[in-house]
């Protein structure tokens, strides 16, 4: 079919070439994995002669009767590679999607969009040129009235900005396809447009609110900017591919579960933000189901708080977050609690122009953090905006390790008291007279 | 939950797959004419048929949408470029037809400000509002007298509605020609 865009995306596997094992091979181990997926500082692995690629991997553990002799000239395996993903940085270029003269109807909304294009940017042309005349000159009578056309003119000229490019085949294409350039009004419209109206900002609202994240933590949330963020895939299914296969970093689907030692470090931080000016937020991560033994109850953990982020719709992703900050700690739920949730909220600063200064969080005082007094405290609007996510976790062998490793902290477990069995004393009886 | 998808929308999934399970197909398509159906709808209801080759009979479940949606639209892309074209020459002829309606409307406006600074009496009569169904007296007396055609012309065709007794319009002029003693 033409023009058929594809939604799953075929994965294409390089072609290896099998060869006989030998006693060198077996005893370094050969991998029959494609070189592109091994790290290069591993040394313990080495792949077989003819499955390299002809550049790179240094030859660390070659055996020392062969590198005595003269290097044996390597085979390139034909290895297809597949072309990186399309995005600003390799873009594609828009072609049409059916032939000139095969489908009438096409060809006459061409016509009709791209004159219409034309008027419009004719238009936006002589506004501005209206506006800068206004602009330019200044009589102190009808200031009022001027600043009340300069206003109207500007309305107008935002609606056409779009309105010019909005029906364009070839925009709609790039915004669609990663190659949105959000400098432009028309790509920031249709870039919002899609993240509020075709399910992602709908699917992240179902989560937060029916996993009641949005009455525990805040009150209300209406997020602004999208956020999403990735972690690190969990780990194969064989032991032996574990520590031999670098782990891609996967879009995490709000609500969605991930294991603890995909969340030892932090996320990267993918944002689409569709205000021109630079403004202020302030990232926090939050585990609202900390058991609480002392009060039956459950208590909340602050895993990260970083003040001060600067976005635009032109800042760079992933983000990067300069100290002072909360430094991250991995998600710990512990043994015999139920599921946790945790929370990732960019909320909008009181000042956008203006750095706050908000102390770093000590260690013993992220037990117990309340994200509502936070936000009274240092004047955040909930209510303004911003962006959210949130994964869940369960306890698994990896949480005692983050204790010893990163916590340094005697691992707790948890469990409901047991259940008094009222009957206990009558079982031990035989239930038999003599 | 996600908004319901649009033609579109549909067409960017692909086919699901379908199962692939061993059918026992010896009883499936038996088809007993009976004068009482009963045993029928029994063995029907207790059993239903799990062949998957054509839609249910209520329409919930069809697998050939999808394949002649995508032989009827070559393209998604072209579909929404058409799609959006249309809907921008109707916004156009939507607006224009305002404009129109709007210059007449102002227009008028204008003359009857124009009338109301020359002659306020003749205002007033203009601005007055006739009720369509009201008679005089002597057309009161005058339709006692009619009876048919006439009678149901003075009551029921009102001045303002459609003309109901209008000749169609055609390309051509009729063969008598025009009827000058025309008589509803």
């Amino acid at each position: 079919m033409l023009g058929i865009q594809r939604a799953c995306r075929r994965h294409v596997f390089p072609i290896l070439s099998r060869r006989n094992a030998t006693l060198q091979t077996s005893a370094e181990g050969s991998s029959q994995i494609p070189p592109s997926l091994l790290s290069t500082t591993s040394s313990a692995t080495v792949p077989p002669e003819n499955a390299r690629s002809s550049t790179d991997l240094p030859t660390k553990s070659d055996e020392p009767s062969e590198s005595s002799s003269a290097p044996k000239p390597r085979s390139k395996a034909i290895v297809p590679r597949r072309r990186p993903n399309i995005s600003l940085e390799n873009p594609r270029k828009w072609n049409p999607p059916v032939k000139k003269g095969l489908l009438p109807a096409y060809d006459e909304a061409m016509k009709l969009i791209e004159h219409d294009s034309k008027t419009l940017k004719k238009e936006a042309t002589e506004l501005r040129k209206r506006l800068e005349a206004l602009s330019g000159g200044a009589s102190g009578e009808n200031v009022q009235d001027r600043e009340a056309e300069v206003e109207s003119i500007r309305k107008k000229l935002s609606i056409l900005d779009i309105q010019a490019y909005i029906n364009l085949p070839s925009v709609r294409w790039k915004a669609a396809n990663g190659m949105a350039d959000m400098t432009k009004p028309v790509y920031r419209q249709l870039v919002e447009q899609k993240w509020r109206t075709r399910g992602d900002l709908d699917l992240l609202m179902e989560r937060i609110h029916q996993m009641n994240v949005i009455p525990d933590l805040l009150p209300t949330f209406h997020p602004s900017l999208d956020l999403r963020i990735t972690f690190p895939e969990p780990p194969p299914q064989s032991t032996y591919l574990r520590t031999r296969v670098k782990r891609r970093h996967t879009a995490v689907e709000p609500g969605s579960y991930l294991l603890p030692e995909q969340t030892r470090r932090a996320p990267r931080l993918y944002t689409s933000v569709f205000h021109t000016e630079t403004r202020l937020y302030t990232l926090a991560m939050i585990d609202p189901d900390v058991p609480d033994p002392e009060n039956s109850s459950f208590t909340t953990y602050l895993h990260w708080l970083a003040p001060n982020i600067p976005l635009s719709a032109t800042s760079k992703s992933p983000l990067v977050l300069a100290p002072p900050l909360t430094y991250y700690v991995p998600p710990h739920p512990q043994k015999g609690s139920p599921y946790h949730r945790y929370c990732l909220f960019l909320l909008p600063q009181p000042d956008a122009a203006q750095s706050m200064k908000i102390p770093v969080i000590k260690d013993d005082a992220r037990r117990g953090f309340n994200l509502r007094k936070f936000c009274e405290n240092h004047g955040y609007d909930v209510s303004a905006g911003g962006g959210a996510h949130m994964w869940r976790e369960v306890w698994n062998d990896t949480v005692s390790d983050i204790y010893t490793d990163t916590l340094k902290l005697p691992e707790p477990v948890f469990a409901y008291p047991p259940v008094q069995d009222r009957y206990g004393e009558v079982k031990k009886q035989s239930k038999y007279s003599k | 939950m996600r908004p319901p998808q649009s033609i579109t929308a549909v067409l960017r999934t692909p086919s699901s797959s379908k199962s692939t399970s061993r059918i026992f197909t010896r009883n499936a398509g038996r088809k007993v004419v009976a004068s009482d159906p009963q045993n029928e709808i029994l063995r029907r209801s207790l059993y239903p048929s799990n062949i998957r080759n054509k839609e249910t009979p209520t329409g919930t479940w069809r697998p050939d949408v999808m394949k002649a949606l995508r032989r009827a639209i070559p393209s998604k892309q072209a579909h929404e470029t058409i799609e959006r074209a249309w809907l921008l020459h109707e916004r156009h002829m939507r607006w224009k037809r305002n404009e129109e309606a709007e210059r007449k409307f102002e227009s008028m406006r204008r003359a009857m400000a124009e009338l109301e600074k020359v002659d306020p009496i003749l205002f007033k009569e203009a601005n007055r509002v006739e009720d369509p169904r009201k008679r005089t007296p002597a057309e009161v007396e005058l339709s006692k007298s009619l009876r048919g055609a006439p009678k149901k012309a003075m009551e029921s065709r009102l001045p303002g509605l459609f003309p109901r007794e209008m000749r169609l319009p055609t390309d051509t002029p009729p063969r008598e020609g025009w009827v000058y003693n025309w008589r509803p």
